[in-house]
């Protein structure tokens, strides 16, 4: 449906293409708001969405400033040595406008899930880009990244960071399809009152199949949710399977570990009898995105699998 | 002490009571259901049921117990103290005084399952305390609405520091989110023995009060006359609400709403008299609080609803069918 206001879009980006061709702006990108134009080669980026650094970074730029990681103060674990100097421009999902400002970025990566209004206030302050929102996709990654590559300028950069992460996907399913059946597996978050199961549409649970496990909800995630309601303790039995992968919203999935541990209904499971049970940083598992955070998340399940062999 | 007035009630509160502690153990969310549970009460050899049962709904149930009396035991004596029918535990910072407590724990780091009991109660009585030292100025706790006005403000402020420290530390919002709606789901045995003995101290405490605390009821100057005295009376009564208050806090979260509408509908069945009024809270408290519970396994099972929310949609229609049915039960 063609409103009024995305015909004034239209016809603005139009003339905007007619008027300043001359200048620097280059190339022109299909976002959620529509065309953006960018710089050929932007010096000064702002990232307010964790796929946004994490593609930055595997493209070869290093943004000035960032939000972070959610139940965080700094960017996720898996990337801070490698942005020491980064500035903190909000937190998840909570911009601090005037650090973007302060900045004076000319270019800015945002989340699918950025509000209207924000981009609005944003894209006043340098080009905003923004990728169309496809609900909850396993794959939705990747089309981020390669508009955040694009933008960036570095579309070879990303396409080699991708590949590298479809290979290395690839050797690890056919060591783990090894012995022929998939192994069974749920991501969970673990919470004071009982697991999320998470979704089988999310980056990590992608990440996982992908790797040749058989992630599993047990039908419990309705559509379009990132995760299902917090399970009874009573209704454990649910998450069994060959492998757990186990979060929280924080950092340290020991911990998680832990506490799941002084719950007998779960030390109780045959999974986790069986010591089949991966504690896993949830920053990376549940919010992170990005050829990065691939490349961290089977850095995990490697990891698993192999000490899981040697036992 | 159990006179004709009050026979009837308790014993059908108490059949009820009994008849609910036993659903509570064969009712769940999972797959033991009713037919297995009770097979196991018969031990039937299923270890997965036996669990379930023994493991899992008996310290639920008995958290609900505990939890149960301890708020409409509050809930009574609060509307004795401040002689208003609508007083509650969250009125006099109680409930709030706990949450910051545990919300300051949690931003130093503290994680959720240790640390809650001893530190809920001591905020408790923390949120109490500020609430009677404003009420010392100047002879105002010698007004029970002042008290109540007091104790509204403070809960405000109390509420708004809790906020801000959530939104600061977005860690702690994450891990208290569920602990503010209240629930009686993954309590162990343990969370329940640790703050039996602070329960049970305030309810020794409180055997001995009953009698010069409903003489409250016939107002200050007359209870003076019998020889009590109101500003010491009213001080340990809230005492003993800070620890009951605390005590169900910690382990079951804020419940909503069992406070207020279990005195109500006590003093309905059996009259205004405190000295009734408070040991037909007893069964009633938990019967509430356990009815809900159960109902919040079996609504969305496989998963859980918040009790908290629950005991409010419980009892709200109780409340209105008792405002509706008769005069409002008054207090003296």
């Amino acid at each position: 449906m063609l409103s009024k206001r995305n015909l004034f879009c239209t016809l603005g980006v139009l003339a905007g293409v007619a008027l300043g061709s001359s200048a620097a702006m280059a190339r022109s990108l299909d976002t959620a708001f529509g065309e953006v134009e960018v710089n050929d080669d932007p010096q000064r980026v702002v990232t307010l969405y964790e796929g946004a650094l994490d593609a930055s970074l595997a493209a070869g730029v290093t943004p000035l400033g960032a939000i972070a990681t959610r139940g965080g103060q700094q960017v996720a674990n898996y990337l801070r040595d490698q942005v020491p100097d980064i500035q903190m421009v909000g937190l998840a999902g909570e911009t601090n406008l005037e650090a973007v400002v302060a900045l004076s970025p000319d270019l800015i990566l945002a989340s699918p899930r950025l509000p209207e209004a924000q981009y609005a206030l944003l894209s006043q302050v340098a080009p905003t880009v923004v990728p169309p929102s496809s609900g909850f996709s396993p794959d939705a990654w990747r089309d981020e990244a390669l508009l955040f590559g694009e933008a960036l300028g570095r579309e070879p950069q990303i396409n080699e960071a991708l590949a590298a992460v479809d290979q290395r996907a690839e050797e690890l399913k056919a060591r783990i399809n090894a012995e022929g059946q998939a192994p069974s597996t749920h991501l969970v978050r673990w919470m004071p009152q009982g697991p999320l199961v998470m979704s089988t549409k999310l980056f990590s649970t992608g990440m996982l199949s992908a790797a040749g496990f058989a992630v599993e909800d047990s039908g419990l995630v309705a559509d379009q949710r990132p995760h299902s309601d917090p399970l009874s303790l009573e209704a454990l039995p649910e998450i069994e399977g060959d492998w757990l992968f186990l979060a929280t919203l924080n950092e340290d999935g020991q911990e998680a570990l832990e506490t799941a541990s002084q719950s007998e209904a779960f030390r109780r499971l045959d999974v986790v009898q069986r010591d089949q049970v991966v504690a896993v940083d949830g920053q990376l598992w549940t919010s992170a995105s990005g050829p990065l955070a691939a490349q961290a998340v089977l850095d995990d399940i490697e990891t698993a699998v192999e000490s899981n062999a040697t036992q | 002490m159990i006179d004709e007035k009050l026979r009837r009630p308790m014993q059908a509160a108490l059949m009820l009571l009994l008849v609910t502690c036993v659903a509570s153990l064969l009712i769940g969310a999972g797959d033991v259901g009713v037919w297995r549970s009770l097979m196991v009460l018969f031990r039937a050899e299923d270890a997965d049921a036996a669990f379930t049962v023994w493991s899992l709904r008996l310290p639920r149930t008995l958290v609900g117990l505990a939890v149960g009396m301890a708020l409409a035991i509050s809930g009574a004596l609060l509307q004795a103290i401040s002689r208003n029918p609508l007083a509650e535990p969250g009125l006099l910072g109680v409930s709030a005084g706990s949450a910051l407590a545990v919300a300051i724990m949690l931003s130093l780091g503290a994680s959720m399952m240790e640390l809650r009991v001893g530190m809920a109660q001591l905020g408790a009585l923390l949120g109490c305390a500020c609430v009677l030292s404003v009420t010392r100025l100047r002879g105002v706790g010698n007004d029970p609405i002042r008290l109540v006005l007091a104790g509204a403000a403070f809960s405000s402020l109390l509420a708004a520091l809790t906020s801000l420290l959530l939104l600061m530390d977005q860690r702690a919002a994450d891990e208290i989110r569920f602990w503010v709606v209240g629930s009686l789901a993954g309590r162990r045995v343990d969370d329940l023995l640790a703050v039996l003995p602070s329960m049970a101290l305030a309810g020794l405490v409180l055997l001995a009060l009953v009698r010069p605390l409903s003489s409250l009821a016939l107002g200050e100057r007359a209870s003076a006359g019998l020889g009590h005295h109101p500003g010491r009376l009213r001080l340990l009564a809230v005492i003993i609400v800070a620890l009951l208050v605390g005590g169900a806090t910690a382990i079951a979260g804020p419940i909503a709403f069992v406070g207020l509408v279990v005195p109500f509908l006590a003093r309905s069945l059996c009259g205004p008299d405190l000295r009734r009024t408070l040991w037909l809270c007893l069964p009633l408290g938990p019967l509430l609080v356990l009815l809900a519970d159960i109902l919040s396994r079996c609504l969305v099972a496989p998963s859980e609803l918040p009790l908290g929310v629950l005991t409010a949609i419980c009892g709200a229609p109780v409340l209105i069918a008792v405002v509706r049915a008769r005069r409002l039960p008054t207090l003296s």
